[in-house]
């Protein structure tokens, strides 16, 4: 049976570190694009973290959410893509092949979840910061939109030395850059079509929930309700 | 033309830009004869130690062929070496087990920065400018050894000095040993957040000079007076994962944490319920608790030991912290305080963190004390779930406090003639940065005659040396940290050089070792080189059937385990000239610089979650990282609580002046729910004058504008202790930067 | 026209360096853009010029020496995405005594003495903004004949460009044997 790539992110766990958001600028070859870009909202953070304030000091609330592509199954970025650049794979993630892509952004409109960005000009690296990049991930150029891949690199790796071994992926083996540097593992990644698979089982949580669940999605991340007891 | 006359002059005149799709059949640049072999597109992953902060945690350093741009005898060229492509938390490490924070994963931009130092420099312009010409190392060592030799000759071997940042590590050994044989002045370390009014309070209640290691995992209640356990302070990734364990990790039992602090920290947010109290009223909140506790029997009084001695009124019953009294002192409620007395009571085990600001007062030691008691108390010290002290193995270097930093400032600006002759200052240490203007940190340094950096970049101190003598960035060279706390076995995370140097830059521990061999009278180090001293301290470690100690740490990227001696960490008495017995503290109101009346707000600068005191404000991924709390990147800001800046009309993003009774500064408004009315703070990272083409020039320091107020016993800078005044200045300038879109995010129904 | 002509550059992505970050001096930028008009053109349509090696490297002499690809100077094609090509160590491994009074041999010799490394350039190559990748153990362990896609190097001398690699060459392959055709496998 085909893998069907998922994650889960409990919010009981996460602490708003943004370990996350670091390691996968790394591990992806995120661009910096420097304070005048930044204001004009053009970073492309492909996780990030969002904060909600409640309430009014003294009885503030502030709630943390990692947010990333959710490889939706229903994805509204597909059908708008004109030359199949984002389109659905059979492990279940929403791919984007860079070099299909013409730049319409039809995509990055139609995500409810913004997490499709567009290169707007060619990103730089002072050298030797480029001496950094991971050769295993494409540096995309202008005029491309980009956004979380579940780490595809890895996945297409793991897949390869599993074929080489004979063997499927195991539980655990695998993982995003963004589930491997979190301190409190909070980010769960693995195979939803494995009943035993860590992140199925959470995906089967009663605190677990979908993002934007109404919009008809049907999002790959579950996230686990932070808990509260007064 | 002949092609290959083409080729060789093309090589020489080099080229500036090296494009992806270079596809002209003549490469510009020359090919060197690569040195190591790797197989292409394939990762070895080689152990690593994270430089970041005090941590010590343990990384697995992903190491791939690439082709880098290097200049071999004169001639620029480019030659296939193993890169280092990324840093990821070594699963075996006890302290960080297999994870990384956002600044150890941003630490790979370390070795590659654009403006790293490559060669040794000498200046040539004034001190400060920037101005520096290009020296080889045989000149550049020669001339230091003269200056030690003059030192030597005219009896004044003590005016040699050494700044440094504090942590334990065969390199501050090295250090100390070559100061030593010298004869010269003892090591003076310096780091702005440094805990030792912590570790002096431990030391006092339970004889282990040392930061606290907390068993999250095991807790059932977690109260957290002002530590930013979760985001900079300690540890912050250990603490991280024991807190995802508390929380998630155990069927049916949930941790829960209540943080009480002014302002809501990264931590603070995660809190199931969050106290704000009066600034510096921490260590007052903790004896209420203890009082409780102790009134209603909840535990017995004498479960407090040493600990609960060292509290003035202890015996007694904390007579003067009734919950009344305590809300008066501090603004919690007393019924608060009782219903958070009995809980920590009952749900055991329970402990209580004191960090960050609350010992940054000048009752901070008697705060910190009172938390111990409290913890003592609670039968929470030593036991799981409770506070506990990390063995220690090695020759341990109690961090050298604070003073030794203020004693030298106070040696040059007092003397005509400077006491000091020859000044080293190690890589990353900061005091012209990171010290309050009011401690003429800059106009002392700049009496000492000759200083000589070991800095990889410059900064507002490195820059005023006459000689750098750039170190090998961290993965270039050998590399070993002790940490204090963070796991409940000993550590010592070691790492053999994961890459080739990519300048002409030499390890500041092997220089030294040179130094210390080419003087007239040799100091006699016992090792030739750092490599050697390493596996030298590794000759006590058992072997295993895995191998020797040595070949077994450099492998794993460390040892750990149980030691076979543990030494507490003992701070030399003769540093400081405190009584040896302590009188019992009672925790005092904290005092603050600067009348109520003309300066009404306390003034918070905390550690930023992406530059922590500022060291790693020139990473660029940092500074894109838009602060959680926040989201503002590439930039400063001053937080008001939103009541506040209604009352003085200021709305987000207006320029503002922060006024101190010691100096004033000018940063983007930024109205943020999470803080006390009386409260400004600010992020401490930004506002370099020099510091790499990413962080110089940008933003403001809160810390030039602190005030040199001081715990009385340690002598460390009470940072919180400051009270300023505000003004609008005028609307906003562009220079904050936020990612969300406005302050308040109108959560749409569904979400969490 | 020219607006014309600058519209194609910008949108080829051509120099276009936003100086986003003070920039002292002469500062060195890595970035996917192209040089030149040209440049960009070219990657666009695929169009390489032909080949020229800075040394006359025989591979058919050492194959007949029973010098199998994989065995001295591209032995990482079994163990990982690219073949890599051997340094002039490797070749000293031999002819530091082997042949050593024939010119070329000569001239080898002394790039060796100087440190110097040949500057091949790729015979074999995707444009880069096909972003498209190739694993070769992954071929290699499926016993795919090297000759299959790069042609009879081992009846040539310098390596030459005769199997025209494209899309639809590796799509062929990919369906007659079952591999995967997701767009995902190679462009990522």
């Amino acid at each position: 049976m085909a893998y069907k790539w998922g994650m889960a992110v409990d919010l009981d766990r996460c602490t708003g570190c943004e370990a996350c958001v670091i390691a996968c600028g790394a591990e992806n070859n995120i661009p910096t694009v420097g304070p005048t870009e930044a204001a004009r909202g053009r970073a492309m953070p492909w996780i990030r973290v969002e904060r909600y304030w409640e309430g009014e000091f003294p009885d503030v609330r502030l709630k943390f959410r990692p947010v990333l592509c959710q490889q939706c199954d229903n994805a509204p970025c597909e059908p708008v893509c004109p030359t199949y650049a984002s389109h659905h794979t059979e492990d279940g993630l929403n791919a984007q092949v860079y070099n299909r892509c013409i730049g319409t952004r039809y995509c990055a409109n139609a995500c409810p979840y913004t997490v499709r960005f567009f290169n707007f000009f060619n990103p730089t690296w002072d050298k030797p910061l480029h001496l950094q990049l991971n050769p295993d991930v494409s540096v995309r150029e202008v005029g491309v939109a980009e956004k979380c891949t579940f780490c595809v690199q890895r996945i297409n790796a793991a897949k390869t030395e599993a074929r080489a071994d004979g063997t499927n992926i195991k539980d655990g083996d695998l993982q995003t850059a963004c589930a491997q540097s979190c301190p409190a593992r909070a980010i769960v990644f693995g195979d939803l079509n494995d009943p035993d698979s860590e992140v199925s089982r959470l995906s089967r949580s009663p605190r677990g929930s979908l993002l934007l669940e109404e919009v008809g999605t049907k999002p790959k991340v579950t996230y686990l309700s932070r808990q509260s007891q007064a | 033309m002949d092609r290959r006359i083409f080729l060789k002059v093309t090589a020489v005149t080099g080229a500036g830009t090296t494009l992806a799709s270079c596809d002209a059949p003549v490469h510009q640049l020359v090919r060197f004869i690569p040195e190591e072999t790797h197989v292409p597109g394939v990762a070895e992953w080689k152990p690593g130690v994270c430089p970041i902060c005090q941590a010590g945690c343990g990384v697995l350093v992903r190491v791939m062929e690439g082709d880098a741009e290097v200049v071999r005898n004169g001639h620029a060229g480019v030659v296939a070496m193993g890169l280092a492509k990324k840093l990821e938390g070594n699963p075996e490490h006890p302290i960080n087990r297999g994870a990384l924070c956002a600044r150890g994963q941003a630490a790979v931009q370390l070795t590659y920065h654009p403006d790293r130092l490559t060669r040794p420099r000498k200046r040539v312009g004034a001190r400060g400018s920037g101005q520096f010409k290009d020296v080889s190392w045989e000149d550049a060592i020669a001339e230091l050894l003269s200056k030690l030799e003059a030192l030597i000759a005219a009896e004044r071997r003590s005016a040699l000095a050494f700044l440094g940042t504090p942590g334990a590590s065969a390199r501050a050994d090295l250090v100390d040993e070559f100061l030593t044989r010298f004869g010269a002045r003892p090591a003076a370390r310096f780091e702005l957040f440094d805990n030792d009014v912590l570790r002096r309070a431990n030391e006092l209640s339970f004889g282990r000079y040392q930061l606290p290691t907390f068993d999250l995992d095991q807790a059932r209640l977690v109260l957290s007076l002002g530590a930013d356990f979760l985001g900079t302070w300690n540890s912050p990734v250990s603490q991280g994962a024991a807190y995802g364990q508390m929380r998630q990790g155990r069927v049916g039992i949930r941790g829960r944490l209540i943080q009480v602090e002014p302002r809501m920290s990264q931590t603070g947010a995660n809190a199931d319920e969050w106290l704000p109290a009066r600034p510096g009223t921490e260590g007052i909140l903790a004896l209420g608790l203890a009082r409780v506790v102790m009134s209603e029997n909840l535990r017995p009084a004498a479960g407090a030991g040493r600990a609960g001695a060292l509290v003035d009124g202890w015996p007694a019953g904390l007579l003067d912290y009734t919950p009344e009294q305590v809300e008066k002192r501090t603004g919690v409620a007393a019924a608060r305080v009782e219903r958070l007395a009995r809980q920590l009571a009952n749900e055991r085990p329970s402990v209580v963190i004191i960090g960050g600001a609350p010992l940054a007062h000048t009752n901070g030691l008697a705060s910190a004390l009172a938390v111990n008691a409290l913890n003592a108390l609670l039968g929470s010290v030593g036991e799981p779930g409770g506070v506990s002290f990390m063995p220690q193995v090695g020759r341990t270097n109690p961090p050298a406090s604070r003073p030794a930093l203020q004693m030298l400032l106070a040696d040059l600006l007092s003397s005509e003639r400077s006491p000091i002759d020859v000044l080293l200052l190690d890589g990353g240490v900061n005091p012209v940065f990171g010290s309050p203007q009011a401690w003429r940190t800059r106009e002392a340094l700049l009496k000492v005659p000759f200083i000589v950096s070991f800095a990889p970049f410059l900064d507002e101190t490195s820059a005023l040396a006459d000689l750098v003598l750039p170190d090998h960035g961290f993965l270039e060279g050998w590399d070993e940290r002790r940490p204090e706390s963070g796991a409940r076995v000993a550590v010592r995370t070691v790492a053999a050089p994961a890459l080739r140097p990519l300048f002409d830059t030499r390890a500041t521990a092997d220089v030294l070792m040179e130094v210390g061999r080419r003087l007239g009278r040799p100091l006699e180090l016992p090792w030739q080189t750092f490599e050697e001293m390493l596996a030298s301290t590794f000759e006590t470690v058992p072997e295993t059937p895995e191998g020797d100690g040595w070949t077994v740490a450099k492998r794993h990227g460390g040892w750990w385990g149980a030691p076979a001696t543990s030494a507490p960490v003992v701070r030399p008495r003769a540093s400081t000239g405190e009584p040896p017995t302590p009188t019992p503290q009672r925790v005092g109101d904290p005092q603050f610089i600067g009348d109520q009346a003309a300066f009404p707000y306390h003034f918070l600068p905390y550690a930023s979650q992406a530059f922590l005191d500022g060291s790693v404000a020139h990473l660029p991924w940092l500074q894109e990282l838009p602060d959680v709390i926040s989201t503002a990147m590439w930039s400063t800001w001053v937080e008001l609580n939103p009541k506040t800046a209604a009352r003085l009309e200021i709305r987000q993003g207006d320029l503002v002046e922060v006024t101190s009774p010691h100096g004033a500064l000018r940063a983007p408004a930024l109205v943020s729910p999470g803080l006390a009315p009386d409260v400004v703070a600010m992020p401490v990272g930004q506002g370099h004058e020099q510091f790499t083409r990413y962080a110089s020039g940008r933003g403001a320091n809160p810390v030039n504008i602190l005030a040199p107020t001081a715990e009385p016993v340690t002598g460390a800078l009470a940072w919180a202790a400051t009270r300023v005044k505000i003004a609008r200045i005028s609307d906003p300038d562009g220079s904050l930067i936020m990612m969300a879109g406005s302050l308040h995010e109108h959560p749409e129904g569904g979400r969490d | 026209m020219g607006l014309f002509v600058a519209a194609i550059a910008c949108s080829a992505g051509v120099g276009c360096r936003r100086a986003e970050l003070p920039a002292p001096e002469a500062t060195a930028v890595f970035t996917p853009a192209h040089a030149t008009v040209g440049a960009a053109l070219r990657d666009f349509f695929n169009i390489r010029p032909s080949v020229v090696q800075p040394f006359p490297f025989p591979h058919k002499t050492h194959a007949e020496k029973k010098l199998g690809c994989t065995e001295y100077c591209h032995e990482a094609v079994t163990q990982g995405p690219r073949a890599g090509l051997p340094s002039v160590s490797t070749c000293m491994g031999c002819h530091e005594w082997v042949a050593t009074d024939r010119p070329r041999i000569q001239e080898l010799m002394s790039h060796a003495k100087r440190g110097l490394d040949f500057t091949w350039a790729r015979v074999y190559a995707y444009p880069a903004q096909s972003h498209v990748r190739f694993h070769h153990a992954a071929h290699v362990r499926k016993d795919i004949a090297c000759a299959t896609c790069h042609g009879p190097i081992e009846q040539q001398g310098v390596a030459e460009r005769n199997v025209d690699v494209n899309m639809g060459f590796c799509v062929n392959c990919h369906t007659a044997k079952g591999a995967p055709n997701e767009c995902v496998t190679c462009h990522y």
